[in-house]
């Protein structure tokens, strides 16, 4: 896959916050209509590359490429038209419905003397049918379940009406059953077309739902590709340092890692 | 143009005037009724007291007499008591209240909390100390609220340093901003001390906040700053509802955050300095009629208008309790407010430290 085609590249890109640098000179083209996970363990500058990538976080060195522009240099209403963003830990206001906080999802299409169209009642409409939530319009964000909460959430990127959905850690925090929800609503996004980038924790739900994997480690990008290619026994002792059988998921045969028994008999000796 | 009064399909709970043929082009404003019932009772009430205090008292103009005294037919005195001190003063205290409100409205939501207001952070006992300083111990250099606005800045600057990363961590900066407030009041002490008696009566009277003998400058300054500063308070409204669900999630959907706090902090710093060069720093409205207007309006957001008509309501009803809660004595406003605000103050912090305790 070229550079030219990617609807977001990093290019060389340095990060850090305030003098810690997190990762130099990174290179990611994610590929137009892939479903892209972000993987690697605590501390390896996933989150971070994930930020610089949706420009919450500006490059040290180098530039982030939104359609082959730099996305700092572009109006930020126009990139939230082009680019959403799940973060990790948005902050619901006090006594906001969620049909409210969809619609400031829709915020880079509105202007002083433009607050509402027609366009918009459409896009809040079409984002809290797609995540099933519009049943809960009325409710108090507040009074949601964290599952609930985060559909609502992603309800609220989605009305940006982006093609590019970037999402950070959509996952943790919610038990195990809204997990996998929250996945199987992200790769329906993906399959109605919209290129996805996001970072998660747990490898096999990475793997059993990216069309890209990338492994990070230490600030680098250590392996990118196919999960069956990149999922591999070595490859989870590089990055995460664990011992690990890799076997087909009994399900999708999708790469999925058992780590390994830690010597039981030395426990049990002990 | 038309105007199209459209309850359906515009979100939950709006109402839409929209203007234009078109549904998807020409000016659409959303309005949502709560807000603008709260505003017009808040008016009303303020209305109601702004009329008590012009009929009662030892010169007050009973109320079947108003109409001929606002026509010119009244005797003169009665005319001396409604044009030189009586309505002055009720404009001075609406319009400040309403911009002590607004900068509280837009300080809270600056700081996504709600003891994050002027008066707690420093930013009253700023203006105070910068009109000590230009009425007391450097006199002439500049004008008193020209002082006021400059100690107001000094203050916000050394709470936007003295807490690090601006105003994106709002826990350390309601404490840096106390201990700002500590030191501004000391330097009005230092003020005080070094003054003449006559000069630190004065300067003292105007500390506690007080509404007594404003002329029609103060109006005119008051007005000149709402005018100015109201319209820009509520370009930033949107900008700031979105920067309260966290900086990433409000540069997701394309608002600059850092921009939108110092043009916020900018606007909000002026208003409370003029607010503060007419009435003095009055305790505690901008802390607690923002607070009000929120819980009133059940809004999800600063809601500048609301504020403004609940801050304006606050001030002239505290007033007018001021002027006779003591018979034969007038009380500073600010004494009265600081009573009501200093309850609401500690009830906030208790919830706050159970919420941090949590």
């Amino acid at each position: 896959m070229s550079v030219v085609d990617s609807p977001l590249v990093a290019d060389g890109v340095t990060l850090a916050y305030d003098r810690l640098v997190v990762a130099r000179d990174l290179h990611l083209a994610v590929a137009p209509g892939s479903f892209t996970v972000i993987i690697g363990p605590n501390g390896c500058g996933k989150s971070t590359l994930l930020r610089a990538l949706a420009r919450t976080l500006a490059p040290r060195e180098g530039r982030v490429l939104l359609d082959g522009e730099p996305i700092h240099k572009m109006r930020s209403k126009d990139v939230a038209k082009r680019l959403a963003l799940l973060p990790q830990g948005p902050i619901a206001p006090e006594s906001i419905t969620v049909g409210d906080l969809v619609a400031r999802g829709r915020y880079p299409h509105q202007g002083i003397l433009r607050q509402w169209s027609a366009a918009d009642a459409r896009a809040v409409d079409e984002a809290l049918r797609a995540t099933e939530v519009d049943d809960l319009r009325d409710r108090f964000v507040s009074d949601l379940s964290g599952g609930q909460r985060q559909r609502v959430w992603l309800a609220m990127a989605l009305a940006q009406e982006t093609d590019l959905l970037l999402l950070d850690e959509p996952t943790t925090f919610l038990d195990i059953a809204h997990q996998v929800e929250v996945m199987d609503l992200c790769a329906r996004l993906h399959a109605e077309g919209r290129t996805l980038v996001a970072v998660l924790h747990d490898l096999n739900q990475a793997a059993r739902y990216a069309t890209h994997l990338v492994a990070m480690r230490d600030g680098r990008i250590v392996a990118q590709g196919r999960p069956e290619d990149v999922v591999t026994e070595p490859l989870v002792q590089e990055v995460f340092g664990l011992a690990s059988r890799v076997v087909p998921d009994p399900e999708t045969g999708t790469p999925m890692v058992v780590p390994l028994r830690r010597s039981v008999q030395d426990d049990v000796v002990r | 143009m038309s105007t199209v009064v459209e309850p359906r399909n515009a979100g939950p709970r709006t109402v839409r005037v929209a203007s234009g043929p078109d549904d998807d082009r020409g000016v659409v404003l959303v309005w949502r009724r709560r807000p603008f019932v709260v505003c017009v009772v808040a008016l009303v009430v303020a209305l109601v007291a702004a009329l008590v205090t012009v009929s009662v008292g030892e010169l007050g103009i009973p109320l079947p007499e108003l109409p001929a005294v606002v026509a010119g037919n009244g005797t003169k005195i009665q005319h001396w008591v409604l044009y030189t001190t009586r309505l002055p003063r009720l404009l001075v205290g609406a319009g400040a209240g309403a911009a002590l409100a607004v900068s509280g409205a837009m300080f809270q939501s600056v700081t996504r909390n709600p003891l994050g207001s002027p008066d707690v952070i420093g930013l009253g006992a700023g203006a105070a100390a910068g009109a000590a300083a230009a009425g007391l111990v450097w006199p002439g250099v500049v004008p008193v609220p020209v002082g006021a606005v400059l100690g107001a800045s000094v203050a916000t600057a050394a709470v936007w340093f003295g807490s690090g990363s601006g105003f994106s961590r709002p826990q350390r900066l309601v404490v840096v901003g106390i201990a700002v407030g500590a030191m501004a009041l000391a330097f009005v002490q230092l003020a005080l001390a070094r003054a003449s008696r006559e000069d630190a009566m004065v300067i003292a009277q105007w500390l506690n906040g007080s509404l007594a003998a404003r002329t029609w400058a103060d109006v005119r300054l008051v007005v000149a700053a709402l005018v100015v500063l109201l319209p820009l308070a509520l370009l930033l409204t949107r900008p700031l509802q979105v920067v309260e669900m966290g900086d990433e999630a409000a540069t997701a959907v394309g608002v600059r955050t850092d921009r939108t706090r110092t043009r916020a902090v900018l606007v909000a710093v002026l208003l409370t300095a003029a607010a503060v060069s007419v009435c003095g720093p009055v305790a505690f409205v901008a802390l607690t009629a923002p607070q009000i207007a929120r819980r009133l309006t059940r809004s999800s957001g600063p809601g500048m208008v609301a504020a403004a008509c609940t801050g304006a309501a606050v001030l002239v009803v505290a007033d007018l309790v001021a002027q006779h809660l003591v018979p034969g004595q007038q009380l500073p406003v600010g004494v009265v407010t600081a009573g009501l605000g200093g309850v609401y103050l500690v009830f906030l912090l208790v919830r706050e430290f159970r919420r941090s305790a949590a």
